[in-house]
């Protein structure tokens, strides 16, 4: 009798397994798909907009060669480079933004506290580019809409706001046990030390988090990239150069560009994800010991 | 305790006291000074620069040049700046340089396409270039946005010498010029000549009943042309901007049922997202309409059964009307906030001069718009040439850019796709052709 049971509880098990499985692969293969074709697309030989199959007819690199080596119409490498400079810094500067507003946020008792939070809500509600004629009239008075001083105004542009979206970060920050803090200050450290000592080292993932989503904002950006670039093609960040590629004139040749160039995007924010996934992965299992 | 605290906090008080009248105190005496220095600062310079204008472009006609340093900042596509292209920018202003020994200028180049001017130019017209290339269907906008100067004297004269009629008329708004014309803008047919033979691409019945054609028909850029074909008009003569647009009537529900039926017709295939394009590279499509920046992809799809040419005529109620495509042209625009316009204005009519087009046309195949280059035998033996030429002459309108024409292209698109889905079929053409017109002089943003 209970051998039977056990063997009805295993098949019912097996069926609701496979059910769920199915349907989870199937739900993968509906979100994969689209990278899929971006994929093969970039490696597509025909040219133009537009195909008739799923499966391109010729395979071919020339997409790729043709991305980084024709630089007279579309600089697409130094369009690369200028995004990565501006995402590292980006990710340093809003990293320390974010984590050190959660941080008093979460920990420091202050009158503003509340006010500051339900402030950063509301402010939250809003789109960003909502202001972007207003921020680039401001940084067009401060003289830095000219020339080079471009790549400081996007990065300041990328970095400004983040002190507002703390909420994730101190979400974390406040599951992290005050005893820790207390028996630290007992030690003898001072609040700023709590912060690095303590919080920062129990806090990885979210600190993965944190520079993951910041390393990302001027790659995804483009509303407030293009109005502050205007007609400086030098300082061009790739959305711009990806969405020039889609213009009627270059469409037809440079499509297939296009999805490499989408590829590529991609890269260096996969080998920063790479690169912290071992962070992310101990900070999830270690937290606390007694 | 207590008191060593109160007589902190008073001290950090007064202190944030003295800090805060400090800085009221500098704010009240050194900023409206800053300010009327700069205002005036800024009003001696513009009446001097004006009056500096005005004076130069007397002189120049004397070939009389004062000495200018100065830095000239220039918009336009980026093709015009590729090296592999020529640099046709670059080696055109160092020309100009050189033809204006007493002026010393350095250029900074920018990129912004055609098309692209009216946001570019709109977004802040202080820091915008001295001299940009524009679309003439943003015409409106650059002048609401005053980003754009009235042309005169010499220049306006060249303008209206070196060009046809309807190309000064494209770049004209209320009598004045606003800009020097180097090409025009349109599309027409390109065809497959081992499909089609020359007498039959005059007709688009013809053609349907024969063989495949690709049409883009929910682009609102291309439908306007088969009302236009049977008397519709917009705005009257393209300026009268109280007349509307009427699409209504029996000659329109006329051309909706035409159009109805050539959906429904096997050899019509939409063409959507270069899938005309597509479709001649394969040879599932026979013709397409497209203009000449699709020239070379086509070239190289049909190799020698390359066929360009006008518009065809189609067959409405037993009769052949000719479809008419929107045209305009592309112009050389001075920013009116400039620093030195008369350098700009003599930068931009140098740039849309008969050798600035034939250098344009020779490393870019930019069709030219100067009427003695277009006497020329290389550039008529070019059927690119004459396709887009003919096109603008015999078989289009001018693009209306009064402002209310900013309210047809989304209902057009709408209607182009009701038809596609069959929403709207012969049946019922009359009464959704109404309601299509009404949407058109319907403003959707007031």
């Amino acid at each position: 009798m209970k051998k039977k049971e056990t063997a009805s509880a295993k098949t019912r098990r097996f069926i609701s397994n496979t059910i769920v499985h199915v349907s989870l692969a199937v739900l993968a293969i509906i979100w994969l798909f689209p990278i899929f074709w971006v994929v093969l697309t970039s490696f597509r030989g025909e040219k133009g907009s537009y195909v008739s199959s799923f499966f391109p007819k010729t395979y071919t690199l020339d997409n790729y060669k043709r991305l980084f080596t024709d630089t007279s119409i579309l600089n697409f490498p130094q369009m690369f480079m200028n995004t990565l400079i501006i995402a590292c810094f980006c990710a340093v500067i809003s990293s320390i933004f974010v984590l050190s507003v959660s941080y008093c946020m979460s920990r420091l008792r202050f009158k503003m506290r509340k006010a500051y939070m339900n402030m950063a809500m509301i402010l939250g509600l809003f789109p960003g580019f909502m202001s972007m004629v207003a921020v680039y009239y401001i940084l067009k008075a401060i003289g830095l809409s000219e020339g080079s001083l471009i790549r400081l105004s996007l990065i300041l542009v990328y970095t400004g706001g983040t002190g507002l979206s703390f909420q994730i970060a101190k979400g974390f920050f406040d599951t992290v046990p005050k005893a820790l803090d207390e028996a630290a200050f007992l030690d003898g450290c001072n609040k700023f030390q709590v912060f690095t000592k303590v919080t920062i080292p129990l806090s990885k993932p979210i600190i993965v988090y944190t520079i993951l989503t910041s390393f990302m904002a001027p790659w995804l950006d483009f509303i407030f990239a293009k109005v502050i670039c205007r007609a400086d093609a030098k300082y061009y960040t790739v959305s711009i150069g990806l969405w020039r590629m889609l213009e009627k004139e270059y469409i037809d040749s440079w499509y297939t560009c296009f999805a490499a160039g989408a590829v590529c995007v991609s890269i260096p924010i996969a080998i920063l994800f790479v690169c912290m996934q071992n962070c992310y992965v101990e900070g999830m299992a270690g937290a606390v010991k007694g | 305790m207590k008191k060593k605290k109160v007589l902190s906090l008073l001290l950090a008080t007064a202190m944030a006291a003295t800090c805060l009248t400090a800085c009221g105190g500098n704010d009240t005496t050194t900023e409206p000074e800053t300010e009327t220095t700069e205002e005036t600062g800024e009003e001696t310079t513009e009446e001097t620069t004006e009056e500096a204008g005005e004076e130069t472009t007397e002189e120049t006609t004397a070939a009389d040049e004062e000495e200018i340093t100065a830095t000239i900042k220039v918009w336009s596509p980026s093709e015009d700046q590729s090296a592999e292209n020529g640099n046709w920018l670059g080696t055109m202003c160092d020309a100009f340089n050189e033809a204006h020994p007493n002026w010393n200028l350095t250029f900074e180049y920018g990129v912004c396409a055609e098309a692209d001017a009216k946001t570019q130019v709109g977004q802040d017209p202080t820091a915008a270039a001295d001299v940009y290339f524009y679309a003439n269907d943003q015409l409106t906008d650059l002048i609401a946005a005053n980003g754009i100067a009235k042309l005169g004297g010499e220049t306006e004269n060249y303008v209206k010498e070196t060009n046809s009629q309807a190309i000064v008329d494209s770049v004209t708004v209320d009598g004045a010029v606003y800009g020097v014309p180097f090409t025009t803008n349109t599309w027409f047919m390109y065809y497959d000549k081992s499909a089609f033979t020359e007498d039959e691409v005059k007709n688009l019945d013809t053609m349907l009943a024969k063989d495949k054609v690709s049409f883009p028909l929910n682009n609102s850029w291309y439908i306007a042309s088969f009302y236009v074909a049977n008397g519709c008009t917009l705005f009257g003569d393209g300026t009268d901007e109280a007349a509307g647009i009427d699409f209504g009537g029996d000659k329109g529900a006329a051309v909706t049922t035409y159009l109805a039926n050539m959906v429904a017709n096997p050899n019509f295939v939409n063409d959507k997202d270069g899938s005309g394009l597509a479709g001649l590279r394969d040879g599932s499509v026979k013709a397409m309409f497209s203009g000449s920046w699709d020239y070379a992809a086509v070239k190289e799809a049909l190799g020698d059964n390359f066929g360009v040419t006008v518009l065809p005529s189609i067959t409405i109620n037993g009769e052949a009307k000719q479809m008419k495509s929107f045209a305009g042209s592309k112009a050389i625009g001075v920013n009116p906030n400039s620093q030195y316009p008369q350098v700009a204005v003599a930068l931009a009519k140098f740039l849309g001069s008969a050798d600035a087009q034939q250098s344009h046309y020779d490393l870019r195949s930019i069709v030219p718009c100067n009427t003695e280059l277009l006497a020329q035998e290389a550039v008529q033996a070019d059927a690119l040439v004459v396709a887009q030429n003919a096109t603008f002459d015999t078989t289009s309108i001018l693009q209306p850019f009064v402002s209310k024409m900013g309210n047809y292209w989304t209902p057009a698109e709408n209607f182009g796709n009701s038809l596609l889905n069959g929403e709207v079929t012969a049946d019922n053409a009359a009464e959704m052709t109404e309601s299509f017109n009404t949407s058109l002089n319907t403003s959707a943003v007031e």
